[in-house]
């Protein structure tokens, strides 16, 4: 194990005894991983640097709970089951009332999980990630003392979406969050998860390992929202990962804001005939930051469809990469997979790295992607500048429209309308302007 | 297109496919710095070259192979491996065809390189190289006339020491890569040219290869050197005699294209690709690149149907201003085998243009990948690129995967890239058999229409060897 693995790796994480047995299985795994550099391919735009500058070291213990107000943290017209989680610990306080589920539904911390529920979890974690490919997802399981399950029964619909929060704010040392998520959504159920990333005050050097598991059983319908807008000292290596059974549906929004280090990974694995994933997604980055999204889809079986579209900004001296890679395998015939990426460079000293792979096994398939590389459109400027536009104006349009297109596309309103003022205010400061484009 | 149809078309055998006997000189198996004397001394090489050679090896020596190829093969032993081998009766150079051993201009016969007839009809100088050592060219004097020097390379570093000293290995440097490195150690030989200031060459250059001599590793090395305002197309292409051992083939590809000047560099490979059950078949690991300087043009054209395993990426380094980069690309894929090949393209300059049109076409069992980079730098100012690589697919048991790399840091750079993957579609296939084409017609056609973007580049000679290349390799593969 490496100087920088050993540091993140702790034992301060001690988990209920039933976990034992996963977290050790975990353990000797990572101790076989090597941290990934440049050579790495799946690294190879990607520096681990970040991690190296401070002592990132789990909390002890549970901090008090900041007094500050968190409620403008809140999205004002969603209504939504919250559960809010701050510096990685469940805030019971600050969410809301689990007693008052619907039937069916079962939402609970591994930590007061059911001898039932226990045995579901330790069925299903770590199931859908490679953990010997996903370091990060591997230390995760390691460590991992406790962690949110959520069950959607059979022919179940959630109300409402669930919003989980995660604030970090507070604590003025650099610390460790192992966030984890285990979601079932039975044979023909539907549910919206929104995930959220914040942090709070300057924003507290935190470095957030997450992993998030869904498993799409037949017929079953999810909308997932993961919107990482933490400020740019937190870190974030996160890995969210889907399992679709037949006919299952999955409709994803990722919204990443960069940061020092910023590293998402979408896996979507077909395992089950009919199924279709809609993956959107949107990065911006300023600054010196920087993100980068790893997008896999898995089409393991017949008669799939997938359609990806991922937009970034990319400005000042900020740093974007994006893969995005379909695998068709062998019986894969009659797959449809659509992707696109599309860039925006805004300044000399940005960098976009982008690659959008195709590696298919099967012939019968229609398979496309494309990638563009470019600052805004000549025409479309000129266009503007005739009609009496200013040229900086004309910019802040152009930009937020390019995103605006996928944000247009999200089905709950509640969260486009919060995202918008949000995206805009990165562009412009002119009120008069963002209330033109709103 | 039913599993019958498919198995029965699968059955065509490599038509180039024979082996000529001719007495050989071929150095032991193995490569140490004494091999490499030895190859130096036995082309008289100055002292100079040897250290340049030895400077490869010992880079070479500390190198590993590259792996992130998308490819499977057994490893190479590389000391298993001859370095060096001449044909015996080319110990006493011959000056002129009538003194060439007859048994290897039969070959080239049947290669359909009849040299006389090529003077004469084609108007192509020819400078064969048959195993290592450069055996016959043609059409000296004409070139000479215009100022063009068109040798082999081993002429070369004794005529004209000053271009190799600053030319050779300025593209692609001895310790580039694994295989470059070992070229660059043990090249045998290869071709030369120079063409002068403001001089457009008066005809088509043309190298034919072929490895010829049971394991011996083939390293050719070949160097262009256009001067400013010069204008030359060379071609190349490779057959290879059936055999049932691996062979391995690196080569080195280096052009130089001053300002204004404009590098045409087209290639038919057609090396064995190893039998239906995917046994023996060439090895090939090439590396090819060309740097463009100020308004200069480099356009490489390839169309590869052969190799067990091919690993290239003929690139362009647009260093100069308003320098244009090309690739036109066809690989095809049959039966088990494996190609991994792209395209480079480094934009340094100020409005720099790329193209690259790349279409793949696998049948069988194989697997082809097109991996390519596009990278503009922070000065390339109005740079722009267009890719497009499509793939089609014949037969459910083979590969199509496209790896394209993009990277920008300019922002007034355009970068485009797609890719496409489909199969023969059913519905064209009907059309044509509903108006009496049968199977194998039809989705020749339709393959040579998937391929028309790219067969337009090519010039008229190798057009039609490429048209027909594609052919006869589908008629074996279709499905």
């Amino acid at each position: 194990m490496s100087e920088v693995l050993k540091q993140l790796y702790s034992d301060k994480y001690r988990g209920p005894a039933w976990l034992e047995a996963f977290n050790q299985q975990a353990r000797s795994q990572c101790s076989e991983l090597v941290l990934p550099g440049r050579k790495t391919e799946n690294w190879k735009y990607t520096s681990l640097r970040a991690l190296e500058m401070e002592q990132y070291q789990p909390l002890a213990e549970k901090p008090a709970l900041v007094d500050h107000d968190l409620a403008h943290l809140s999205i004002p017209q969603l209504d939504s089951i919250d559960l809010v989680f701050i510096n990685g610990y469940f805030e019971a306080a600050l969410s809301s009332d689990l007693s008052m589920l619907p039937q069916g539904v079962e939402i609970c911390l591994f930590s007061e999980a059911s001898t039932t529920q226990q045995t579901i979890i330790l069925q299903k974690l770590g199931g859908a990630i490679e953990q010997n490919k996903h370091l990060f997802a591997c230390l995760n399981s390691a460590q991992l003392s406790d962690g949110l399950f959520v069950n959607i029964g059979k022919n179940c619909v959630l109300p409402k979406p669930l919003q989980i929060v995660h604030i970090n704010t507070g604590i003025d040392q650099a610390y460790a969050v192992n966030q984890r998520l285990l979601l079932v959504a039975e044979q023909n159920s539907e549910a919206t998860v929104v995930e959220r990333f914040l942090t709070d005050d300057d924003g507290p050097a935190v470095f957030t390992n997450g992993v998030s598991e869904f498993y799409v059983e037949a017929d079953a319908r999810l909308s997932h929202y993961r919107l990482n807008m933490e400020q740019e000292e937190a870190l974030h290596i996160g890995n969210i990962s889907a399992l679709m059974q037949r006919n299952a549906q999955l409709n994803s929004f990722s919204l990443g804001l960069g940061g020092k280090l910023k590293r998402l990974d979408l896996t979507v694995e077909y395992r089950g005939e009919g199924a279709e994933a809609k993956l959107n997604g949107v990065y911006l980055t300023q600054n010196q930051q920087h993100i980068d999204y790893h997008t896999c889809i898995e089409h393991a079986v017949a008669h799939c469809t997938t359609s990806e579209v991922f937009r970034g900004i990319v400005a000042d001296s900020s740093k974007a990469v994006f893969n995005g890679r379909i695998h068709i395998h062998r019986d894969a015939q009659k797959t449809l997979a659509q992707l696109s990426n599309k860039n925006l460079l805004t300044s000399n000293k940005a960098e976009v790295d982008t690659k959008p792979e195709l590696e298919i096994y099967a012939d019968d398939v229609q398979c496309a992607h494309g990638a563009t590389v470019a600052q805004l459109d000549d025409n479309s400027m000129h266009y503007l500048r005739t009609r009496g536009v200013s040229e900086a104006e004309a910019r802040v349009m152009l930009s937020f429209a390019f995103i605006n297109e996928l944000i247009n596309d999200i089905k709950l309103s509640a969260i486009a309308d919060y995202l918008r003022p949000e995206l805009v205010n990165m562009f412009s400061t002119d009120d008069g302007l963002k209330r033109h484009l709103l | 297109m039913s599993q019958e149809q498919i198995d029965q078309l699968i059955t065509k055998d490599y038509a180039a496919g024979f082996v000529t006997d001719i007495e050989s000189e071929t150095l032991a198996p193995g490569l140490d710095e004494d091999v490499i004397r030895f190859i130096s001394g036995k082309k008289n090489e100055p002292e100079w070259m040897l250290e340049w050679r030895l400077k490869a090896y010992r880079a070479w020596r500390e190198m590993v192979e590259p792996e992130w190829a998308h490819v499977n093969y057994p490893k190479i032993d590389f000391d298993a491996l001859s370095y060096y081998s001449a044909p015996k009766s080319m110990e006493d150079k011959p000056k002129s065809l009538d003194e060439v051993d007859p048994e290897l201009l039969e070959t080239y016969k049947k290669l359909g390189i009849p040299l006389h007839e090529q003077e004469m009809l084609a108007g192509v100088a020819v400078d064969a190289v048959f195993d290592s050592v450069s055996v016959a060219t043609t059409f000296r004097g004409k070139l000479k006339d215009a100022g063009v020097i068109f040798c082999s390379i081993s002429e070369a570093v004794h005529d004209y020491p000053e271009l190799i000293k600053k030319y050779l290995g300025s593209v692609v440097p001895q310790k580039d890569n694994f295989y470059a490195a070992l070229n660059s150690a043990v090249f045998s030989d290869g071709s030369f040219v120079y063409i002068p200031k403001g001089v457009r060459c008066p005809m088509e250059l043309s190298t034919y290869f072929r490895i010829n001599e049971q394991n011996t590793g083939q390293f050719e090395r070949t160097l262009i050197i256009a001067d400013e305002g010069s204008h030359v197309s060379y071609l190349e292409g490779c057959t290879a005699p059936m055999r049932d051992e691996n062979q391995l083939h690196a080569a080195v590809v280096e052009l130089v294209a001053l300002d204004d000047a404009n590098i045409k560099y087209s290639t038919v490979q057609n090396w064995y690709p190893g039998n239906a059950e995917g046994h023996g078949g060439i090895y090939n690991f090439v590396t090819k690149r060309g740097i463009a300087h100020t308004n200069a043009r480099i356009s490489w054209t390839q169309v590869e149907t052969g190799s067990a395993i091919t690993w290239k990426y003929p690139s362009c380094v647009l260093k100069g201003d308003n320098s244009v980069g090309e690739f036109y690309s066809v690989a095809l894929t049959n039966n088990y085998q494996q190609a991994d090949t792209g395209t480079k393209m480094i934009h340094l300059g100020k409005n720099t243009r790329s193209t690259i049109i790349s279409k793949g076409i696998s049948a069988g069992k194989s697997s082809n990948a097109y991996r390519g980079l596009v990278r503009m730098n922070p000065a390339a100012e109005g740079a722009r690129n267009y890719t497009q690589c499509d793939s089609l697919l014949i037969g459910d048991k083979c590969a199509a995967h496209t790896f394209p790399y993009i990277e920008s840091k300019n922002p007034s750079a355009v970068i485009e890239h797609e890719a496409t993957t489909s199969k023969v579609s059913d519905d064209q296939l009907y059309l044509c058999l509903q108006r009496g084409i049968d199977t194998e017609k039809a989705v020749s056609m339709i393959v040579n229409g998937f391929c028309k973007e790219v067969f337009k580049e090519l010039p008229m000679e190798f057009a039609v060897e490429a048209g027909k290349l594609l052919e006869v390799s589908l008629e074996g593969s279709v499905g």
